[in-house]
C-alpha cells in the first residue's frame, strides 16, 4: 500500500530525530488540509523556551481539569494525590448535609428536569451555549479550595501550576478556570500543557495517535514530535455509553417482578455498573458488515466468540436504591451491548452518521488518513488509548482490531470510489489479504501485523522468518542509532500511557517550560487577550544572549502565547 | 433536608465582586449593574455557593465586609493526625503524602477507622498483626498482608504489596533497571547470533507486568537519561544544574520553535528518542490483561469489583478489584489561620497548641451583623426560639393558598442602635410563587449594650424578657413593629403559600427536588452611628471612649426557609 518502504521512511525519521526543522511544510500538503487550526497555529511553540526558573519541583503543582474530574498532585509522583468528581452532592450549600441523612442516602436521586443525562455530575461542557459559566467557576473555585485545603495542605509558599487541559477549550471558559487559580489559589503563573502531548509524554513516546475517549467526546489526536498535527473529533464517548448503559438496565427493569413505573435507573447507577462490570467485545462483529469484500474467509473466530455458552453466564446486580430495594440479574453479554452501540454502532452503516458521530475506529481511521505518509506511519504504531472509557475492559483490545481490519479492506488510499478502476483495485487489496491471511494461519501469531508484506518489522518485535539482511542492518542500527523498537512503524500497535496527569508529572519534574506559560499580573491586567498574537513567539535571542545556566531565575518574558488554544 | 425548618442564610457577595476575572470584566459590570435591581434567586444554581449559615461567615472589620470561605486566604499553622493526634513538622508533611506515618487507617471498602489485631492466638499481643476495618470486618488478611510488628504500620505497609510481596524502594528499582539494561544490552550484541529470541519481552517473561509506579520510574529514569545525554558533561556541575540550563530543556523534547531550529544545529547531533523497551517505560497494548479482565469479572461478579467511590479514594485510583485495594493512611489535618482576601487582615488564628481548640482571633459575622431569623406566629404564646423542637406548628407542610402569619426577628449584636430596612419580592421567584408581605419593613433596633451578659448568647432567649415590655398583646398592624426587647426587634409578615401543583400546567408536571420548598429572599440595609475609633481598641472598650461618631451602613442578601409546601 502506501508505505513505500521502510529504510527510507526511517531516514527521513531519523533525520526529524536529529532535530532537523519541523517538517510543517509536508503536513501541509496533506491532501485534505485538516481544517482545524491546530496545523497553522503549530504546537511546536509549546515548549521549548527556556528563560525561567524551576528552582526546585517542589515549586509546582500539577492539576488535571477534565469535564468531570480534576486530579492533582505534585511533579515526580506517579499518582496524583487526589481525584475529585463533580457530583451534586458536593455542589450543595455549606450546612446542607442531606448526603449523610441515612434516609436520604436510600433514595435515588432524580436529576432536574430539563437536564441533560448526568449535567449535574460535570464541571463544564465545550458547548458554550448551554454553560453558565459563573456556575463553572463556582464549582471550580469550590473544588480547587477542598484541594489545597484537604489534600495539598502546603505552607504558603506560592507555587506555580503545571495545568492539563483539553486542546481548544474555548477561551472564555479557559478564563473562567484561570480566574480561579489566579484569584482564588493566588498562582504565580500557571503554564498550560494540552492533554493529548502529556498522554504523549506517559507513554514514553514522541508521536503518537492519542484516541482520549473522555466524558462527552473522543478526541483523536495525532501527536508528531509533540505536536498536535491533527484532530478528529466524535461525541461517541462516556456520556453516550452511560446513556446505554441505562437503557440496557431500564429494559432489564421492566421485565423484573416489582418494578414500578417510572422508577428508573439513576445516573449513578449506570456510571457504577458502567464501570463496575461493563465491557467490551474485544473481536470486531462489524467486519462483514463495513468491509468492502464479503469475506472470502467468513472469520471462524467470530463464530467462535458467538457461540454460546451454555450456561449463559449471567451477572446480579444489586440496586438498593431502587424502591423496594433489588437486584436484576442479566445476561453477561447484555452488559457488552452498550459499548456496542455506543461507540462502535455496530448497528448503523457507515454513511447515515454525521460527521461528528463518527464511530471510533472509523474516526480513528479517519484521523490517520488525513496524515502525510510518513507521519502516519509513525502514529499508527503508536495508538494511545487513554480517556475514561478506555478503562472498559477489552475497549483498546476492540478499537484496535477494528482498526485492523478497516486499515486491512481499506488500505490508505483517501479516495473511497474508484468507479472503473474499482474492481482492479479491490482485487489488489483481496489478493494482499489472502496473503496476510495465509501467513495469519501459518502460525504467525505476533499480535501486530505488518500492514505492508514488505516492510519488516523492529528486531524487538520481529518473529522467527526475518531475512538475514534486515537482521544486519538492525544491527548496524543498535549499535549507531536508536534502539530499533523505537522507530516501529506501519503497523497497527496500541501502546499504554500512564495518562495526562502522570505525563504533566514527568514534565514538571523534569523541568521543562513550557511556552504557554501565563504570568499572573499580566494576565490580571489583560485577561487572555494580553496573549501576543504571532503564534510562535521567540524567546530564542534572549536564552542565547544569556547563555546556557544564567537564565536560572530570570523570569520575565517579553510577551506569551497561548498556542495550541490560541 | 438541608436544615430543618425554619432556617435563615445569609450570602456572601464575593463571587461577583472579587476583581480577579479579567475577561469578563465589562460583561461583569454590565451585569452587576443590572444586578442592583434584581431580587436575589435562592433556586438559581449559583445560590448554593454563595449562601451560608451565619455560624460559618468571618467579619472583616478593615473592610468591615462579611467573609466567606471564598473571599478568605487560609495559612496552615500546623499540621497533625486526627486519629492519632500526632503532630508533623511541615518539612516531612509533603515527603508523606500529607497522610499519617504511624498506624492510622481507614478501611478501603467504608471508609471506617481501622485496627491493629494480633492474630497470636495465645492472647498475646505477638506477630502476626493485621489492620481490621471496625465496621465491615475487612481486613489486611484479604490482600495477603500480615505484619511483624504492632506498629509502624504505615513503614511496613509501604514495603509490603498485597499477596505479601515487596515493593521495591526508588533505589532498589533503579538497580534493578540498570541490572536488567545490563543483561538486556548483552543480549542486543548477540543480535546476530541465530537464537534470537526479541530482547525485551524476554526480559519482561521473568515475571509479571510491570506496576503502575515501576512504569512511571522507568520513564522518569528514560527522561532523565536523554536529558544527561543532551547536556554537555560539566564535571563542576550537579545534576540538578544541568537541568535547569536552558538548552536542556529546550532539547529534552527536541521542541524548537521554527526560527530556533537552525543555530542548535550546531550541538553535537541529538539522540533524542522514544522509549524502547519497558525498562524505558513503554509498554505495548496487550490483549491478554483485558480478556482476563473480562474473564474474572464474568467468573466472579459484582462483588470482586470496585465502586468508583473506592477506587478514587485509592492512591492508585487505576484499579478493578477487591484484591488490589489498599488501606488508607488517615489525611492529615491543618490549624489554620485565615485572612481577609482583599486587605490580609487575619480574622480567625487558633491557639497552636495541639490540644487546644481555642482562638486568638475570632472575628465571627454574627457578632457583626444582625441575625434574622422567622417562625410561624401561632395562636399560642410565643415560644422561646430555643426550644423550637416542641414547636407544634408543622414546618413540614404549609398550606397552598392560606395567608399565615410569620414573625421576622432581627437581634442586634452591635454596640450602636442601628436602623434596619428590610426588603423582599412580593412574590417569591421560581415556579412555585408565594406572596409575601413584611408589615413593618423599616424599624429601629436597640444596641446590644448588656455586653458582659450577653454578648455570647445574644440570640438565646430574648423573647421572654422582651415579652415584658408591651402592656397588652401585640396585634398585627400595617407599620408597626410586633414586638421588642433589649437588643431585637421582631416584625410580622404574612405569607400566602403558592401552589405546587400550578407547577404542572406549563408542561413540566413533576416538582424538581426541593421545589416545594418555600424560601424568601430578603434584603437587609442597616445603618447606624458609632465610634470611629471603636474597631482598632477592640471589642470591650468600645463604650468608655467618646470619640468622633461615623455613620455606617450595610447590605446584604439573606434567605429565609420557611417551610415546605403540601397541599
Ligand atoms: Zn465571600
Ligand atoms: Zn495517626
Ligand atoms: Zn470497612
Ligand atoms: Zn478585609
Amino acid at each position: 500500500m502506501s508505505t513505500s518502504g521502510e529504510r527510507k521512511v526511517s531516514a527521513s525519521l531519523g533525520r526529524s530525530v536529529r532535530g532537523a526543522a519541523p517538517r510543517l511544510a509536508d503536513l501541509a500538503s496533506t491532501p485534505e488540509a485538516p481544517r482545524t487550526p491546530t496545523l497553522g497555529r503549530s504546537v511546536s511553540s509549546l515548549f521549548g523556551s527556556p528563560g525561567g526558573s524551576f528552582r526546585t519541583d517542589d515549586d509546582y503543582v500539577v492539576i488535571e481539569v477534565g469535564a468531570r474530574f480534576v486530579r492533582a498532585g505534585f511533579p515526580g509522583e506517579s499518582t496524583p494525590r487526589c481525584t475529585l468528581a463533580f457530583d451534586p452532592d458536593n455542589q450543595r450549600r455549606v450546612g446542607d448535609y442531606r448526603q449523610w441523612d441515612p434516609e436520604c442516602a436510600q433514595k435515588r436521586s432524580n436529576p432536574n428536569k430539563g437536564q441533560d443525562w448526568g449535567q449535574e455530575f460535570e464541571l463544564y461542557r465545550m458547548d458554550l451555549s448551554r454553560v453558565d459559566l459563573g456556575v463553572v467557576e463556582d464549582k471550580f473555585e469550590r473544588v480547587m479550595r477542598d484541594v489545597y485545603n484537604k489534600y495539598f495542605v502546603l505552607d504558603t509558599k506560592p507555587r506555580r501550576i503545571l495545568l492539563a487541559l483539553p486542546p481548544k477549550m474555548p477561551h472564555p471558559l479557559m478564563s473562567t478556570l484561570l480566574d480561579v487559580l489566579f484569584g482564588g489559589v493566588q498562582a504565580p503563573s500557571i503554564t498550560l500543557m494540552s492533554s493529548p502531548v502529556l498522554s504523549t509524554v506517559a507513554a514514553g513516546l514522541r508521536s503518537a495517535l492519542v484516541v482520549d475517549i473522555g466524558w462527552a467526546e473522543t478526541l483523536v489526536t495525532a501527536v508528531c514530535e509533540y505536536r498536535e498535527v491533527h484532530e478528529q473529533r466524535t461525541v461517541r464517548a462516556g456520556k453516550l455509553l452511560s446513556e446505554e448503559m441505562a437503557k440496557v438496565l431500564n429494559a432489564a427493569l421492566d421485565e423484573h417482578v416489582g418494578y414500578q413505573e417510572g422508577d428508573d435507573i439513576s445516573f449513578e447507577e449506570a456510571e457504577e455498573v458502567l464501570s463496575r462490570v461493563g465491557w467490551c467485545k474485544s473481536k470486531p462483529r462489524s467486519n462483514r458488515r463495513t468491509l468492502y469484500f464479503p469475506a472470502r474467509t467468513s472469520p471462524i473466530l467470530e463464530e467462535f466468540e458467538d457461540a454460546v455458552e451454555t450456561p449463559e453466564p449471567t451477572m446480579t446486580i444489586p440496586l438498593p436504591k431502587a424502591s423496594p430495594p433489588s437486584e436484576i440479574t442479566v445476561p453477561f453479554a447484555t452488559l457488552a451491548k452498550p459499548a456496542d452501540n455506543a461507540l462502535f454502532a455496530t448497528e448503523t452503516a457507515l454513511n447515515e452518521f454525521d460527521d461528528h458521530e463518527l464511530p471510533l475506529h472509523h474516526l480513528i481511521y479517519r484521523a490517520l488518513l488525513f496524515l502525510p505518509m510518513d507521519v502516519r506511519r509513525l502514529c499508527m504504531s503508536r495508538i494511545v488509548i487513554t480517556g475514561g472509557v478506555s478503562a472498559l475492559p477489552g475497549l483498546k483490545s476492540r478499537i484496535l482490531a477494528e482498526l485492523e481490519a478497516l486499515v486491512q479492506a481499506k488500505g490508505w488510499d483517501p479516495v473511497r470510489n474508484y468507479g472503473t478502476a474499482s474492481a482492479r483495485h479491490e482485487q489488489i487489496l483481496r489478493q494482499q489479504r489472502d496473503a496476510r491471511e495465509l501467513r495469519r494461519q501459518e502460525g504467525d501469531d505476533t499480535i501486530t501485523e505488518p500492514l505492508d508484506p514488505d516492510s519488516p518489522l523492529p528486531a524487538g518485535l520481529r518473529g522467527h522468518e526475518e531475512d538475514s539482511i534486515d537482521a544486519k542492518l538492525a544491527h548496524v542500527a543498535l549499535r549507531n542509532g536508536p534502539p530499533p523498537a523505537s522507530l516501529a512503524g506501519g503497523i497497527v500497535r496500541g501502546v499504554e500511557t500512564l495518562g495526562p496527569w502522570a505525563g504533566a508529572s514527568l514534565v514538571a519534574q523534569q523541568r521543562i517550560r513550557g511556552i504557554v506559560e501565563i504570568d499572573r499580573e499580566r494576565y490580571l491586567q489583560h485577561g487572555l487577550q494580553g496573549a501576543s498574537k504571532e503564534k510562535e513567539v521567540s524567546v530564542v535571542p534572549q536564552r542565547q544572549s544569556m547563555g546556557p545556566g544564567v537564565v536560572r531565575g530570570a523570569g520575565e518574558r517579553a510577551s506569551w502565547t497561548l498556542g495550541v488554544w490560541a | 433536608m438541608a436544615q430543618p425548618f425554619p432556617y435563615t442564610y445569609y450570602a456572601c457577595d464575593c463571587y461577583d465582586s472579587n476583581g480577579t476575572s479579567s475577561t469578563k470584566r465589562a460583561s461583569q459590570l454590565l451585569r452587576e449593574a443590572e444586578e442592583d435591581e434584581r431580587t436575589f434567586d435562592p433556586r438559581s444554581p449559583r445560590a448554593n455557593y454563595s449562601l451560608y449559615p451565619l455560624e460559618h461567615l468571618l467579619y472583616c472589620e478593615d473592610c468591615q465586609q462579611v467573609r466567606c470561605p471564598r473571599c478568605i486566604i487560609e495559612e496552615t499553622l500546623n499540621w497533625y493526625c486526627p486519629s492519632c493526634l500526632f503532630e508533623v513538622p511541615s518539612s516531612v508533611v509533603k515527603s508523606d503524602g500529607n497522610r499519617c506515618t504511624r498506624s492510622c487507617f481507614s478501611c478501603p471498602l467504608c471508609t471506617s477507622p481501622m485496627q491493629t489485631f494480633s492474630l497470636d492466638t495465645t492472647g498475646e499481643s505477638a506477630p502476626p498483626f493485621i489492620l481490621e476495618c471496625q465496621y465491615c470486618r475487612w481486613s489486611t488478611l484479604e490482600i495477603g498482608i500480615e505484619f511483624e510488628k504492632g506498629q509502624g504500620i504505615a513503614a511496613q505497609l509501604a514495603r509490603l504489596g498485597n499477596g505479601g510481596k515487596h515493593i521495591p524502594t526508588n533505589k532498589e528499582r533503579d538497580k534493578e533497571r540498570e541490572r536488567r539494561k545490563e543483561i538486556e544490552g548483552r543480549k542486543a550484541r548477540d543480535v546476530l547470533s541465530p537464537s534470537t529470541e526479541s530482547t525485551n519481552t524476554d526480559a519482561d517473561r521473568d515475571d509479571e507486568p510491570p506496576s503502575h509506579d515501576d512504569l512511571f520510574s522507568n520513564l522518569t529514569a528514560f527522561y532523565k537519561s536523554q536529558v544527561d545525554a543532551q547536556t554537555p558533561s560539566n564535571p563542576f556541575s550537579s545534576h540538578d544544574i544541568n537541568f535547569s540550563s536552558p538548552s536542556a530543556y529546550s532539547r529534552i523534547m527536541n521542541l524548537y520553535s521554527t526560527t530556533g531550529s537552525k543555530k542548535n544545529k550546531r550541538s553535537k547531533p541529538s539522540a533524542m528518542r522514544e522509549a524502547a523497551s519497558s525498562l524505558e517505560g513503554l509498554t505495548l497494548h496487550d490483549p491478554a490483561n483485558e480478556a482476563a479482565a473480562i474473564e474474572r469479572i464474568k467468573k466472579e461478579g459484582w462483588g470482586v469489583t470496585l465502586s468508583p467511590a473506592q477506587k478514587h479514594a485509592q492512591i492508585n485510583p487505576n484499579v478493578r478489584f477487591v484484591d488490589q485495594l489498599r488501606p488508607l493512611a488517615t489525611l492529615l489535618c491543618t490549624k489554620r489561620s485565615k485572612r481577609c482576601r482583599s486587605c490580609r487582615q487575619i480574622l480567625t488564628k487558633p491557639e497552636s497548641k495541639m490540644t487546644s481548640t481555642r482562638y486568638k482571633i475570632k472575628l465571627l459575622a454574627l457578632n457583626h451583623i444582625p441575625r434574622l431569623s422567622i417562625r410561624a406566629l401561632n395562636a399560642t404564646p410565643p415560644i422561646p426560639v430555643a426550644s423550637r423542637p416542641a414547636d407544634s406548628f408543622d414546618y413540614n407542610a404549609l398550606k397552598p393558598g392560606m395567608p399565615s402569619h410569620f414573625l421576622l426577628h432581627l437581634s442586634n449584636p452591635l454596640f450602636d442602635p442601628i436602623k434596619v430596612t428590610l426588603a423582599t419580592p412580593s412574590t417569591t421567584p421560581g415556579r412555585v410563587q408565594s406572596r409575601v408581605t413584611i408589615l413593618c419593613p423599616q424599624f429601629d433596633v436597640g444596641a446590644n449594650t448588656d455586653i458582659w451578659d450577653d454578648a455570647l448568647s445574644s440570640s438565646l432567649s430574648p423573647m421572654r424578657r422582651g415579652s415584658q415590655l408591651p402592656d397588652q398583646a401585640p396585634q398585627i398592624e400595617a407599620g408597626k413593629i410586633w414586638d421588642r426587647g433589649r437588643n431585637w426587634t421582631s416584625v410580622a409578615v404574612e405569607i400566602v403559600p403558592g401552589f405546587t401543583d400550578a407547577v404542572g400546567s406549563d408542561g413540566q408536571n413533576e416538582l424538581e427536588e426541593d421545589e416545594d420548598v418555600l424560601e424568601i429572599p430578603i434584603f437587609v440595609r442597616i445603618e447606624y452611628e458609632t465610634d470611629a475609633g471603636a474597631d482598632e481598641r477592640g471589642l470591650g472598650d468600645s463604650r468608655g471612649s467618646k470619640g468622633e461618631q461615623e455613620k455606617r451602613e450595610e447590605a446584604f442578601w439573606t434567605v429565609v426557609g420557611v417551610g415546605r409546601i403540601k397541599g
